[in-house]
Parts: structure tokens; sequence; C-alpha cells
């Protein structure tokens, strides 16, 4: 059984790589595997954003990333960097940064790109979903 | 030890995939592994010499690529095959790697533990 550490780059609903992670991550996991971490950049961390609101006939990307965390205990992790540029914001960054409101997914969680290093080095494979 | 290889293969400032990409390769450096950087395909343009991406509201990180070997990147190559595609001359280039062909770029990614391209 393999380590696996993901980093999505993907926009969530405009590619389609979102969705193909999600899936990775669920046949992984049924497989035995392990998942480190899943990791956020670029337009990634956009799915973090629990204001997302497709139409109820489409997929909820946020939701289903969060389900699947929860349920197989999957860390969720997005960086710091992209994530306030794209607004996506946590409440401790909100207050730093004399924001409005919060939007972070609480499935989801604002960290640096240290952690993406970290978790490939912990990894037999990071496979990108761009 | 873990290697890594960073395949930088986009134009500059049109997207930011580079700068993101450079940015994990910075972050890399600081857990001491052996890492390759590669430029290839359209990718030779970020070491174009006299970017302007101020007049675009962008920040330059073209600078930051002569920052690799302080950050302790040892091998920086530039592809070989794409230079002559491009049709450029090497003084129009940062002076901060090696020319080499697509066989030995190759085998440096092929012997890498982990490769990333964004």
């Amino acid at each position: 059984m393999a380590i696996f550490s993901l980093l999505v780059t993907a926009n969530p609903y405009s590619q389609q790589g979102q969705f193909s992670a999600l899936k990775f991550v669920q046949t992984a996991v049924e497989m035995g595997h392990q998942i480190k971490r899943v990791f956020f950049y670029a337009d990634g961390v956009l799915v973090a954003s629990r204001l997302n609101c497709p139409p109820s006939d489409e997929i909820n990307l946020t939701k289903a990333w969060a389900k699947l965390a929860i349920q197989k205990d999957i860390e969720l992790a997005v960086c710091v960097t992209a994530a306030l540029k794209r607004g996506i914001v946590n409440q401790a960054e909100a207050d730093r940064n004399a924001l409005t409101g919060e939007n972070l997914d609480p499935a989801f969680e604002i960290t640096g790109l240290g952690q993406l290093t970290e978790a490939m080095l912990e990894s037999e494979r990071l496979i990108t979903f761009g | 030890m873990k290697s890594i290889s960073f395949i930088f293969n986009k134009a500059p400032y049109g997207l930011q995939n580079s700068r993101e990409l450079l940015d994990i390769c910075l972050m890399s450096s600081a857990f001491e592994m052996p890492i390759s950087v590669i430029f290839k395909e359209q990718g030779i343009l970020q070491l174009l010499k006299n970017q302007q991406p101020e007049v675009l509201a962008m920040k330059n990180h073209s600078k930051t690529f002569q920052a690799l070997e302080l950050y302790g990147v040892e091998k920086v190559m530039i592809c070989e095959e794409s230079f002559k595609e491009l049709n450029l001359n090497k003084a129009d280039l940062l002076d901060i790697g090696t020319y080499a062909n697509k066989e030995t770029i190759n085998q440096v990614i092929a012997h890498s533990h982990f490769v990333q391209m964004l």
C-alpha cells in the first residue's frame, strides 16, 4: 500500500481537475492506500469557500471534499498566500487583514506552502491535478 | 535523500503558473534536498533579460531565478533544442544554467523522486 499526497491547482468550476482529484482520493482510500495530505494551491484554493453555491442539480465540490475529509479523515490544506489573494479567509486572517468576513469551510485548513513539500517528503507519490 | 525536479515550460507574466512554481521551488530548497530546475519549451522565455512586468502591474519574478544558486539549487538546466527553436541568443538570457539536450534532461527527470510542473 502506498502513501499519496495531492497538489490541486484546478479551478473548481472551470476545470475538471478538482473532480478527478476527489475521485482519486476516494478510490485510493477504498483500495487501502493512505492519503497524507491534499494541498490546494493557485486557483485550486477557490474550492475552500463555503459560500460556493452551484445550482442544486450540479455537484457542490466544497461539500464533496468536506464530506470525504470527515468520513475518511483526510487533511485538506490550503495555501495561505494563494487563498488570501483570492478572497478565501478564515477568522484569524480576516481579523489580521481587517476584512469584513470569513468564508473558509471548516473542513479545510489554511497553512503555508511548506506543508506541501513536507507532505511530499512523507509520501511515495505526489500527484498534481491542474 | 529524496530529490525533486521543477520543470518551467510556460512563458512568463501571461500566466502566473511559473511564479507559483518558483515559490514552491524556493520553499523546497529549505528542506535541503537535491533540486533540479529545468527550463524547456516556452519556459526558456522566463530567463529573458530586461523584462518589464511592472508595466502590467506585476511583480518581477525574473530576478528571483538569479537567486536559485543562493538558495542551494545546484542543477539548473536549459533545453538546447527548445532554445534553438525559439531563435534566441545566449546573451539575451540570464546566465544561471547549463545547456543540455533533451536526452540528458529526460534522464534527470527520470531519476528524480518527484517532479513538479504547473
